[in-house]
């Protein structure tokens, strides 16, 4: 059989199942197969251990079941105060998030703002620092400003973190509402407010929700500048997750670890759609 | 009615004010004191941190000092931790390139329910907290974890323990970043038309070719999107290399950290930072610069 090598890809196999597979389709099998190991086995595993009794190596499931350690995590009180702790931060950051950015993105989306795009690099950069290098300074001036151990301090700290794409995703998204929608609402008789609140807003939506979502989720998983400024007044999961990793048996991290990435599941259930419609794609080209 | 213009241009600033101005005051002037009290100024805004602090470098009277700069650069982990955080980022962001853009284009290509499936798979690290990743990840891949399980039962027990190595930390890296990559590339390419590859293909290109020559070109933007922030990702990275990585030499992001908080030595640390965002600029060079080409083409093009 001569096989032209410039179309790789009609290589022929043996049948399988009568259908005929090209070499392509079985690597793309293998690929696919491979990264769902990589991409979902560490999380599996981790399920595994929150559920185990007694799980010795070299075995590749637990060789006892128990619901032990989830007793035990409930039971103890600093973890549950973490937990509330944590879901309180979490809306207040977003919510105040949404306050500061929401406004700037529409203004940096419509209006001609001077420097705009100097502006949105400059947010930009200021994400590009290494956060400890930061912190070190804050720290400095939060003391100053006696926001140390204070529940603002840590809002602050964690709304610092979602300010770039509070920004620049939802500048995207109103860039994208075509602007021949809103000159026909104000066409037809309606007002500056009624055409962002029917036309606009609604429009925008996907985008800002993306925004909204990964900021409550930056701000559940924000451990560092919450551990410099919080501790002790304010142990979130993810604080209280680094000391429970060094102290505690895989069981326990693997039974908090289970609990701290629910909310973020249902969240990305229910903005996986217009994530993956290019919603936060759209917002780094600015 | 030119007041009422005014007016209106001025409510537009200041819409557009409040983020600017948190990160200015919360973020550029922090950096700039750092970058003061590592050039050996303690006083004024820095007297806080300096009050306390270790084997600080003080200015004394002169302008500036580069003491600070030296001393860290003649640590032996110091330079250690820098070569490990650079070839780190190269490498893991040359497989975040890589496995990106295989998944965003095979998604492309077959427009099925199992390409969209498996683009849908690979975001799903962007909404596990970075914490819980890791120590999945340090679970999963080092002794006792399933991949050294799944080697012996293969008959591979010189199979490498991976916990706390640097390769660990380019694994779970990658892990972290690989959503953002299929993102930005799946989004780029919903903007290319099919026919485009096929005429390439048509006329004789291998699929390989017709990538490179073909697709890569016109989803350039994405492409270094990508690449630009993943690797800043990856250099300032901190819970990464902190849970997964190896004691010394480890990330400059954990050493720093680690020089301010068990050292005492934010001076150090500061300096470890100006290094770290060094080379976070030199890495958003190339962003910038295809942000600004793009916009100057695309307004050409509507106007």
């Amino acid at each position: 059989m001569t096989v032209d090598a410039s179309v790789a890809g009609r290589y022929v196999v043996p049948r399988y199942r009568g259908r005929r597979l090209s070499i392509v389709q079985v690597a793309s099998g293998v690929g696919v197969a491979l990264l769902f190991v990589f991409i979902f086995g560490p999380l599996i595993w981790l399920m595994l251990w929150a559920f185990a009794g007694v799980w010795r190596y070299p075995h590749l499931l637990p060789q006892q079941w128990s619901l032990s350690w989830w007793r035990q995590v409930f039971d103890y009180p600093q973890l549950a105060r973490s937990v509330a702790l944590s879901f309180i931060f979490a809306p207040v950051v977003t919510a105040l998030s949404a306050i500061v950015c929401l406004p700037a993105a529409y203004a940096f989306a419509r209006f001609e703002v001077p420097g705009r795009r100097g502006l949105m690099i400059m947010l930009f950069s200021a994400n590009a620092f290494p956060k400890i290098g930061l912190y070190i300074t804050i720290a400095g001036l939060f003391y100053a400003l006696h926001l140390m151990g204070t529940f603002f301090g840590v809002v602050l700290i964690q709304l610092l973190g979602t300010i770039v794409f509070m920004t620049w995703i939802p500048t995207a998204a109103f860039a994208a509402v075509p602007r021949a929608l809103e000159e026909a609402a104000r066409d037809v008789g309606a007002g500056r407010l009624r055409t962002f609140f029917s036309v606009t807003l609604p429009l925008a939506a996907p985008g800002i929700l993306v925004a909204i979502v990964l900021a409550f989720l930056a701000s559940l998983d924000e451990a560092q500048g919450t551990f410099l400024v919080g501790v002790p007044n304010y142990v979130t999961m993810p604080v209280q997750m680094y000391s429970l990793v060094s102290d505690y048996p895989p069981e326990a991290a693997a039974v908090f670890s289970v609990l701290l990435a629910v909310p973020s599941v249902v969240l990305m259930l229910l903005v996986r759609r217009h994530i993956m419609g290019g919603a936060l794609a759209r917002g780094f080209q600015i | 009615m030119v007041l009422r213009k005014r007016l209106g241009r001025l409510g537009q600033l200041l819409m557009a004010i409040p983020p600017v101005a948190l990160i200015a005051v919360f973020i550029g002037f922090p950096i700039v004191v750092s970058v003061i009290y590592t050039l050996g100024h303690l006083g004024g805004p820095n007297s806080a941190v300096s009050a306390v602090a270790q084997h600080q470098v003080s200015a004394d009277g002169h302008l500036v000092t580069w003491r600070a700069y030296t001393q860290v650069f003649g640590e032996h982990g110091f330079r250690a931790a820098l070569v490990a955080s650079v070839w780190v980022t190269v490498v893991a962001v040359a497989i975040v390139l890589v496995l990106s853009w295989a998944i965003a284009l095979y998604a492309w290509q077959t427009r099925s329910r199992s390409g969209k499936a498996l683009s849908s798979l690979a975001i799903v690290p962007m909404f596990i907290p970075v914490v819980i990743g890791s120590y999945a990840i340090l679970q999963f891949w080092s002794y006792g974890g399933f991949v050294k399980t799944i080697a012996d039962v293969l008959g591979m027990p010189g199979f490498p323990d991976l916990g706390y190595t640097l390769p660990l930390v380019v694994v779970a890296e990658v892990w972290v970043s690989v959503p953002f990559g299929v993102l930005v590339l799946a989004s780029g390419l919903a903007g290319t038309p099919p026919s485009v590859f096929e005429a390439a293909r048509d006329v004789g290109a291998t699929p390989i070719r017709a990538t490179w020559s073909v697709l890569v070109p016109m989803n350039l933007l994405p492409t270094i999107i990508v690449v630009c922030f993943t690797g800043i990702s990856v250099l300032g990275s901190f819970t990464v290399p902190y849970l997964v990585g190896p004691t010394a030499p480890n990330l400059l992001g954990p050493e720093a950290t680690e020089t301010f908080e068990s050292f005492n030595e934010p001076q150090q640390a500061e300096v470890m930072a100006m290094v770290l965002f060094g080379l976070a600029i030199v890495v958003a060079v190339p962003y910038i610069w295809a942000t600004y080409k793009t916009n100057r083409h695309a307004a050409g093009r509507v106007s």
